[in-house]
């Protein structure tokens, strides 16, 4: 082709992109339904598609949820149930692509906190405390401190689906050999069993943050402990954070000690589950991790023997002087919330009615471990007994402290992540971590 | 007249592909730039206007800047391993190497470029392993074990971990180009070379270095824009981590739009990957245009 031709050819394809790019709108503006009250009563006659999203792709626990789908779909012939199962890492892109290109399923999964208070905000959550709210009576089946989770601006967005919180599980014949009676009720205790099981030959907590969320973790309960509630609260939402208050500092420094006293070297290199597997083997004495994880305790989850038949469980212990609250304890629902957009509002809540009926939470428990938001849903036939007498311990707590990286604007969230990370292998101090926290949240307050 | 025919014919030939790579290429490549000048994210009701703001955002962040110097890590190990190394490689194949060897050892090079880089990633990530990953255990084997670290869990190492692995999943695969190339040198010139008295590293950088420029620099484009387009090795092994150490433009991108729910930003990250790769390809391209090879 002569030269000519060459440029013109690059000339018209470039000016149909401007062309194309010009004529597109700007992202469209938020849901096409008006924010008026949708009719959620239960449909008499039920039709149609429900598309379900969910990040329970993990083999482990998708079964559950298919079954679910599938009992409701031969209870109600009409209905057709669309459900996708994303990975856990991958929901948290997948439901953004989705929201960004207007096209959320019916029905989707959500962690509680700012995670939830995000799709609120933007006019992609139905109001559902008409059907679900601390007063009906499909509201009064939940625990009410997993239905309170949900609420913003006192109105219920969620229907809390299980429930979660984070213990130190510990192995009983460990503790035994290194001359412990029980399980420490101080941190200080805490630090100072680690070195008596040290010299007992163990790792003391078997600690791998590979994508930094475990850590994560420990600086939610730390800075519950570390900061008053109040502070805490207006901290977390993001049009007033300041994170100024000492006690971060505190909680970054007990973080410290614990990685340093307690913990195997080399977090950051060690996933959380290579970490998990050196608790279910009997190396380490102690490990953190969440109630939705008790299963992975018995012969058939992967512990030994010995592990399996002697193991208990804590609460990460406070600091004799801690100024926020000893009694909270870090953990969350889990929950499903409705699009605003939906056509299918009604069937949505008919489909969630189902799954948290009695019989299907008792089922959810047995077949994946997963305690329900429902009360009474664990029995002895679906659960261990420690799984038992951690809800119980649950109901005790005074507060759920929500997962710092979903109860926070994500900038905030994330400049703790990195931080966390920095002090697991050394290479940040408390203040300086605190340093870049502040900054983000200033960051986080002039947009919004 | 007749040529304004045959000048139409042509382009309705060619329209569809024009019209693919207008749709597919072309228009997210001006699109993108255009959002970049927002400040939007998934949940934002409607995107708002901020002029150059998201450019002076990534101007004043240091992950930003970490990411790009990364990211020029990347560039130039891999032309040291991918162009350098595999130059010398293929030359062993085609030179040193006994006729029966040549194509076993060809097809064990190339055999990790086969793999699925996520694959690859994990692979690698059960190597760097602290506790029982091979790469400290045979340190410790050979009496090297104060060198053993977390390899992806430290911050002055994790990114050099990960280009570790791209350079062994490549190697392979630049040199079998190379070789390819290599095979249609005429013998003749060898030969004279011999009976000049040339000896095999002579012989290597006066004929076959030459006489592969086009071919050298094909694998020095899609090297060097590899290296700024590389995002797959990166998430598998590290995320970005630890605290941003191992982030490169393109996972910061990611972190900034999916995580961090600031999508203007990150479509200013993508313009600017987008400025680096063209300018290279461009100059690249300019620059060669005039050496092409005659036989």
């Amino acid at each position: 082709m002569k030269r000519t031709t060459r440029k013109s050819a690059l000339f018209t394809a470039a000016a149909a992109a401007v062309l194309l790019a010009a004529c597109s709108t700007p992202g469209t503006s938020g849901s096409a339904q008006s924010a008026g009250s949708q009719d959620l009563a239960s449909p008499t006659a039920k039709s149609g598609t429900l598309s379900v999203i969910t990040k329970f792709a993990d083999p482990k626990y998708a079964p559950f949820f298919v079954d679910m789908a599938r009992a409701y779909e031969s209870a109600n012939p009409g209905v057709k149930v669309d459900l996708q199962q994303v990975g856990d890492q991958p929901y948290k892109d997948k439901i953004r692509v989705l929201s960004a290109s207007k096209s959320l399923p019916d029905v989707y999964f959500s962690w509680a906190g700012d995670f939830a208070n995000k799709f609120i905000r933007g006019g992609l959550a139905t109001d559902l405390t008409s059907v679900v709210g601390p007063t009906t009576e499909w509201g009064k089946t939940f625990s009410p401190a997993a239905l309170k989770a949900f609420e913003y601006k006192g109105k219920n967005y969620g229907v809390p689906i299980d429930l979660d919180a984070k213990y130190l599980v510990y192995n009983k014949a460990a503790f035994e050999k290194a001359g412990l009676s029980g399980p420490p009720t101080s941190l200080e205790a805490l630090l100072a069993d680690c070195g008596k099981l040290k010299a007992a030959g163990y790792t003391p907590i078997a600690f791998g943050n590979k994508f930094g969320w475990p850590a994560i973790h420990y600086l939610t309960q730390l800075n519950t402990f570390n900061v008053p509630a109040a502070t805490l609260a207006q901290d977390y939402d993001p049009a007033t954070g300041a994170f100024t208050d000492p006690g971060y500092v505190k909680a970054l420094e007990q973080f410290q000690s614990i990685v340093k006293e307690c913990s195997n070297p080399s977090a950051n290199g060690l996933s959380h589950e290579a970490a998990q597997a050196s608790f279910l083997n009997g190396q380490a004495a102690m490990h953190y991790l969440e109630l939705l994880e008790f299963p992975a305790m018995t012969s058939e989850g992967g512990a030994t023997k010995e592990v399996a038949d002697n193991w208990d469980f804590f609460r990460l212990p406070a600091p004799t002087d801690a100024a926020g609250d000893k009694n909270a304890l870090t953990g969350a629902p889990d929950g499903f919330m409705v699009n605003q957009g939906s056509e299918n509002a009604a069937l949505a809540v008919d489909f969630l009615k189902f799954m948290t009926k009695m019989e299907n939470a008792q089922k959810m428990m047995g077949q994946i471990g997963y305690p329900s938001a429902v009360q009474g849903s664990a029995t002895e036939e679906n659960s261990v007994p420690q799984q038992r007498a951690a809800l119980e311990d649950m109901a005790t707590a005074s507060a759920y402290a929500i997962w710092l990286d979903t109860v926070t604007n994500a900038d905030v969230a994330n400049a703790f992540l990195a931080g966390a990370e920095g002090i697991a292998n050394g290479s940040q101090t408390p203040q300086q971590v605190m340093q870049a926290v502040q900054k983000a949240a200033e960051k986080v307050k002039k947009q919004s | 007249m007749r040529i304004s025919i045959e000048r139409w014919k042509t382009w309705v030939w060619v329209a569809p592909a024009v019209a693919l790579l207008v749709v597919f290429v072309y228009y997210p490549i001006v699109e993108n730039i255009r959002l970049s000048f927002f400040s939007w994210s998934a949940f934002s009701a409607s995107p708002a206007f901020v002029g150059f703001d998201n450019y002076v955002t990534a101007a004043n962040d240091p992950v930003f800047w970490h990411s790009l110097w990364n990211n020029g890590l990347y560039a130039i190990i891999s032309l040291i391993f991918q162009v350098g190394l595999a130059l010398v490689l293929a030359a062993l194949l085609e030179e040193v190497v006994h006729q029966r060897l040549r194509g076993l050892l060809r097809t064990i090079y190339f055999i990790p470029a086969t793999i699925s880089i996520t694959v690859a990633g994990i692979l690698f990530s059960f190597i760097y392993n602290p506790q029982i990953g091979l790469l400290n255990r045979a340190l410790s084997a050979v009496g090297l074990g104060s060198f053993a670290q977390d390899w992806l869990g430290n911050p002055g190492t994790a990114i050099y971990g990960v280009i570790a692995m791209s350079q062994w999943q490549s190697i392979g695969y630049t040199a079998v180009l190379f070789v390819v190339a290599m095979q249609r040198i005429p013998r003749e010139l060898y030969e004279a070379a011999k009976v000049d008295g040339a000896g095999h590293v002579r012989t290597f950088f006066s004929i076959t270095v030459p006489l592969l420029r086009e071919m050298t620099t094909l694998v020095v484009i899609l090297t060097l824009s590899g290296a700024f387009l590389v995002f797959n090795e990166v998430m598998v092994m590290t995320a970005g981590g630890p605290s941003n150490s191992s982030q490169v433009l393109n996972t910061w991108l990611y972190h900034n739009a999916f995580l961090a729910d600031d999508m203007g930003y990150a479509a200013a990250i993508g313009t600017v990957i987008f400025v680096i790769t063209f300018s290279i390809s461009a100059a690249q391209i300019l620059i060669t245009r005039r050496r092409r090879v005659q036989w």
